[in-house]
């Protein structure tokens, strides 16, 4: 079959690589149809992701059709139609048993690789390094699903791909960052990055009763999808005006925003002055692996007593993490991988009653040879780039 | 370094202990090193903590200087991927498997992945499919 693999630092190529066969009795082989390319497969092309290796198959947000499934999956058939959520989980640990899917303690083989970064090891993931356990991903012609029994959902309903893609990961992952702000109704909440996950994460936020949600990011394409689709009641374009802890106090009136959503994660583009320097130094000569500013921006700009939600994608170590203003205001800092297969069958549901169409952040739509154009179109936010929608 | 290892088996002392003895589940470098092992009720309802010392060995068994040659140099990291593989087949009744890690947790490929692509047919049978 075809796919798109990692082959050093800026470097995808779409290969001729063997089809997929079924590895133990709870596997099921995907024949894909629809699969996209993540703002954070841009930290795995960029190099910010350690423990990748030439030929890894990329892509963790990916649906399609049952071709073949394992002894012991018994809730799908072939020809089911499917979407795959992006964290390979087991169902049965404890952190499944209790909707953590995505520190499931079974899914990564290479835990003792984990351990080493992170203290523990965390669910596997799709396409996204031998860190989260060197799965084969999806950005390919057929795909092989792990605990095929526990994580996709069947798509029985008139839905396009595109409408039901989203589902993989950027949806429940936008929707996720909103669910740790404890919105019941009134607030405002700040969202750093207008991207697909910050778009979902804006459009979530309005859902579930906030009264103000400010979208923050340098594109004013981005800008205006996040007023006009995902009901953004505020933007800062901060290629404008870089000063964002400022804006926001102005736009609340000195409050700052109950909750501060993170859809940025490591390699922030908005830092500036000497700080923004040192970082830029660091991270190029592998001295520090994130690039903070969204994150510091977020606790300095959160108002006291709030909490700063973490979505945006991590992956090892930051300087001047700003322990003062997190302490002294009392903030609560909440993150985590989305545990998607917790928000599968409640967002499927908003999306066949009408209640949002998530195809509003498709901008490309390419063949899957194409594969290594999106990423460059997607990387530089060339011709207005959002989201890419590969066709195998 | 330290000479234990612990995992924690959502599952009740007893069936932890029975399947601790029966050879589909047993663990061949634990038992090979004869080492120590006791079995702890969680706390909560969070199962058993499994906690293996190899430089204990079991009552009435080897001395610790022999894991050492069993089991080469690096006897913990081997006893640690075999508990791994223990809850694995405990809880969810499969060794998990990525293309990269095709044996399943194995120390062997903590220095030599493979790319996360497919297996031809003809490694399928090495690594135990």
């Amino acid at each position: 079959m075809r796919a798109n693999v990692w082959s050093g630092r800026n470097q995808v190529q779409v290969e001729n690589v063997s089809d997929p066969k079924i590895l133990n009795d709870r596997d099921a082989i995907v024949k894909i149809s629809s699969t996209a390319i993540c703002g954070s497969d841009l930290h795995l092309y960029d190099g910010y992701v350690p423990k990748m290796k030439r030929g890894d198959i990329l892509g963790h947000e990916f649906m399609g059709e049952i071709v073949e499934t394992g002894k012991r999956v018994s809730n799908l058939q072939v020809g089911d139609r499917v979407v795959v959520p992006f964290p390979i989980a087991c169902g049965d640990c404890w952190a499944c048993k209790h909707e953590l899917y995505s520190v499931c303690e079974n899914t990564n083989p290479n835990s003792g690789l984990a351990e080493k970064f992170f203290g523990h090891a965390t669910a596997g993931i799709f396409g996204y390094s031998h860190l989260t356990g060197g799965y084969a991903g999806g950005q390919a012609e057929y795909a092989r699903v792990p605990f095929a029994d526990v994580g996709p959902i069947k798509v029985e309903d008139d839905l396009t791909d595109e409408q039901v893609l989203f589902l993989s990961d950027i949806f429940p992952t936008g929707y996720f960052g909103a669910d740790l702000c404890d919105i019941r109704g009134g607030e405002v909440i700040a969202v750093f990055g207008a991207g697909a996950v910050g778009q979902f994460a804006i459009a979530s936020a309005v859902m579930m009763g906030a009264e103000r949600v400010i979208a923050i990011d340098q594109y004013d394409y981005r800008l205006q999808m996040a007023l006009n689709k995902a009901r953004a009641t505020d933007i800062i374009d901060f290629a404008k005006d870089p000063d964002i802890v400022e804006q926001l106090k102005e736009l609340t009136g000195g409050r700052g925003p109950d909750a501060v959503i993170d859809a940025v994660g490591m390699e922030a583009a908005h830092g500036h002055g000497a700080i923004h320097a040192i970082d830029r130094a660091k991270q190029a000569t592998r001295s520090e692996s994130d690039r903070p500013h969204a994150l510091r921006d977020a606790i300095l700009a959160c108002r006291p007593g709030g909490i700063v939600s973490v979505i945006g994608v991590y992956g090892g170590l930051m300087d001047k993490f700003p322990s003062g203003a997190f302490m002294n205001k009392g903030l609560q800092l909440r993150a985590g991988q989305c545990h998607v297969q917790k928000y599968l069958k409640p967002l499927y549901d908003h999306i066949k009653n009408g209640d949002i169409d998530p195809s509003f952040v498709v901008t490309h739509r390419l063949e899957l040879g194409m594969a290594p154009d999106g990423f460059e179109t997607f990387k530089h936010k060339q011709d207005e780039c959002v989201k890419v929608v590969l066709k195998p | 370094m330290s000479s234990k290892a612990s995992i924690t088996v959502l599952r009740a002392r007893e069936e932890v202990e029975r399947l601790w003895r029966d050879s589909k589940y047993r663990s061949d470098s634990i038992e090979k090193a004869d080492a120590a092992v006791r079995f702890v009720d969680a706390p909560g309802d969070r199962g058993t903590e499994i906690h293996v010392d190899v430089q204990k060995s079991a009552p009435g068994g080897k001395l610790g200087e022999a894991v050492q040659k069993v089991l080469g140099t690096e006897p913990l990291a081997k006893v640690k991927d075999d508990l791994r593989r223990f809850k694995q087949l405990v809880e969810t009744g499969v060794i998990v498997r990525s293309e990269g890690v095709p044996e399943g947790e194995l120390l062997e490929r903590k220095r030599g992945q493979r790319a996360a692509q497919p297996l031809e047919p003809s490694e399928l049978n090495e690594v135990g499919v």
